[in-house]
């Protein structure tokens, strides 16, 4: 492709660097609002200032929604991990019923999260179950199971047989063949997957807004708070989120890439 | 022992299959029945009837709103890759790790909270917003404009904002996959750089095309924040519809039947992208 003429070339980079403007816009005005004082449209670029940090450090609804969705969050990761490693473990080299299965599993991440969040809804409502903290987590899990399900299901694809058959034929149980040979090669897949499952349950907001009860999660915090206008405080904290997800993307990224890559090499 | 050893496997099995079926297809399938029952004062009356979809069908105002809301989810797959396909471009173009870094660069905005993100567009988008001052300072304006915020054009501009770094990585990945032999075998037969790029490039690149405008369109038509928070009263989407029959309007029912439609669209659409989404011949 080096064979293109410069003004094409030229052509394609403006157009790319609008893209990446427009991307970063939204991100960028919050976090400058973060550490300078806007009024109308116009920023104050001679005094910058951490007094938004100090307020969001003082704001109590904030930080408890901010609590609660690192609860829903963790719950959601273990959940997910745990039962998405197993269902990939179960459905690894059985044909029987593994089609469907697999498009049930990826049916909430498919349909709209409206759909998923009012089906549970109503399901929860059938079941008597109240509207919780709990039935948050339900929904995330059934949300996020999918990318961890297949995150695991492609590293145990890709894994070689002949370590397994080795491992049998060295006289190991089967048990002790899935805690020394199995988990361990599967241990940075499902890490990947676990990053993925918190970085989705962390911002999920439409479920959330359905199936929750009295307590909100930061997304639906900020949803309701919209309505009004944010206080400056929440800049800070977007400025801070923004570095924790970049944070969590190159986390992903570490456990996630360069695994497969050695194996394609080998 | 041997009992038990066989009774793990049953156990492991039924939960295998027990554990997505109640929580994914029982909702599911619950909130389909729901379709199919009336409400009457407030309360839900369990008899089956058709009267939702007749609703549906008959009424002057849903009709409308959900053939309005499919072509405003469509001009945004179509704003999304016509966008995205240049940027993907020049991406290949690029050599080695640059390539992956620009690439990194342009899906990391996906991470960033969806609600902070509307809210910011929002606030360019307003009338004291950055859009409004860029375009009376170039003179285009002669002063702040409402045109893009609370209406239908302000849904528009953001889910497309939103929604461009899905329409890039499959339309990446797809030039990415043409063999460069055949590009270099087209320049050596004789071909210009736009007669390549018309014969060999693009068609082999439709399939992430078709990909990525199945995705956008998908997640542009479920979406019921961003219509909510920037469309005011005149923006009215198929989603704030089906909202409002859980809140306001409290006809759970009908409700139902609405999302039953929609997951219809939505199906149809995830198809034609699978289907069109296939490449064809590329991994020679």
């Amino acid at each position: 492709m080096s064979a293109l003429p410069r003004p094409s070339t030229i052509f394609l980079a403006a157009i790319t660097t609008l893209v990446a403007v427009l991307l970063y816009s939204p991100l960028f005005v919050p976090i400058v609002s973060s550490f300078f004082t806007v009024s109308h449209g116009n920023v104050d670029w001679s005094s910058p200032t951490l007094s938004t940090y100090v307020a969001l450090a003082e704001n109590h609804d904030i930080l408890v929604a901010l609590r609660t969705t690192l609860v829903v969050g963790v719950c959601t990761v273990i959940l997910s991990v745990v039962s998405g490693t197993l269902l990939a473990l179960y459905y690894h080299g059985r044909r029987s019923g593994r089609s469907i299965l697999q498009f049930i599993i990826f049916l909430p991440f498919l349909m709209p999260p409206i759909i998923s969040g009012l089906a549970l809804l109503i399901f929860f409502r059938e079941i008597g179950l109240e509207r919780s903290l709990l039935t948050v987590v339900i929904g995330h899990t059934v949300f996020v199971l999918a990318i961890v399900y297949r995150t695991v299901l492609m590293r145990l694809q890709s894994m070689s047989r002949t370590l397994v058959e080795a491992s049998y034929d060295l006289g190991a149980t089967g048990w002790q063949t899935f805690w020394r040979i199995i988990l361990p090669n599967l241990s940075s897949a499902m890490v990947g997957g676990a990053i993925l499952a918190f970085a989705l349950s962390f911002d999920e907001t439409m479920i959330t807004i359905l199936v929750t009860g009295t307590q909100s999660t930061l997304p639906v915090r900020l949803w309701a708070m919209m309505r009004l206008g944010f206080s400056p405080d929440i800049n800070a904290l977007v400025a801070l989120i923004l570095m924790f997800t970049v944070l969590l993307c190159v986390l992903a990224a570490r456990f996630l890439i360069p695994r497969q890559m050695a194996t394609e090499r080998s | 022992m041997l009992p038990r050893d066989r009774r793990l496997p049953l156990l492991v099995t039924v939960l295998a299959f027990a554990l997505p079926v109640l929580f994914v297809l029982v909702p599911l399938a619950i909130f389909l029945v729901y379709s199919f029952f009336g409400v009457d004062q407030g309360t839900i009356v369990y008899t089956p009837t058709l009267g939702n979809y007749v609703r549906f069908f008959t009424d002057p105002i849903f009709l409308p709103v959900f053939w309005n809301t499919i072509v405003l989810c469509v001009s945004v797959a179509v704003i999304c890759i016509l966008l995205a396909y240049p940027s993907a471009y020049f991406l290949t173009t690029l050599k080695g790790r640059w390539r992956y870094a620009l690439l990194m660069l342009l899906l990391v905005p996906l991470l960033m909270s969806y609600v902070i993100k509307i809210y910011a567009i929002r606030s360019i988008l307003g009338l004291n917003g950055f859009l409004n001052k860029a375009l009376v300072a170039l003179g285009i304006l002669h002063e702040p404009s409402t045109l893009f915020v609370f209406n239908m054009n302000a849904i528009l501009l953001t889910l497309s904002l939103l929604l461009i770094p899905f329409a890039i990585l499959p339309i990446f990945l797809s030039l990415e996959r043409i063999p460069q032999t055949l590009l270099r075998a087209s320049d050596d037969l004789g071909a210009s750089g736009l007669q390549t790029f018309l014969r060999i490039t693009l068609p082999l690149s439709l399939p992430g095309v078709a990909s990525a405008a199945s995705f956008v369109f998908v997640l542009a038509i479920g979406d019921f924040l961003t219509p909510q928070m920037v469309g005011g009263i005149s923006g009215f989407t198929f989603g704030r519809i089906l909202y409002s029959q859980f809140g306001t309007a409290y006809n759970w029912p009908f409700g139902a039947a609405l999302s039953v439609a929609l997951a219809i669209v939505v199906i149809c659409a995830i198809l034609i992208g699978e289907r069109f989404g296939r490449n064809r011949g590329t991994s020679i």
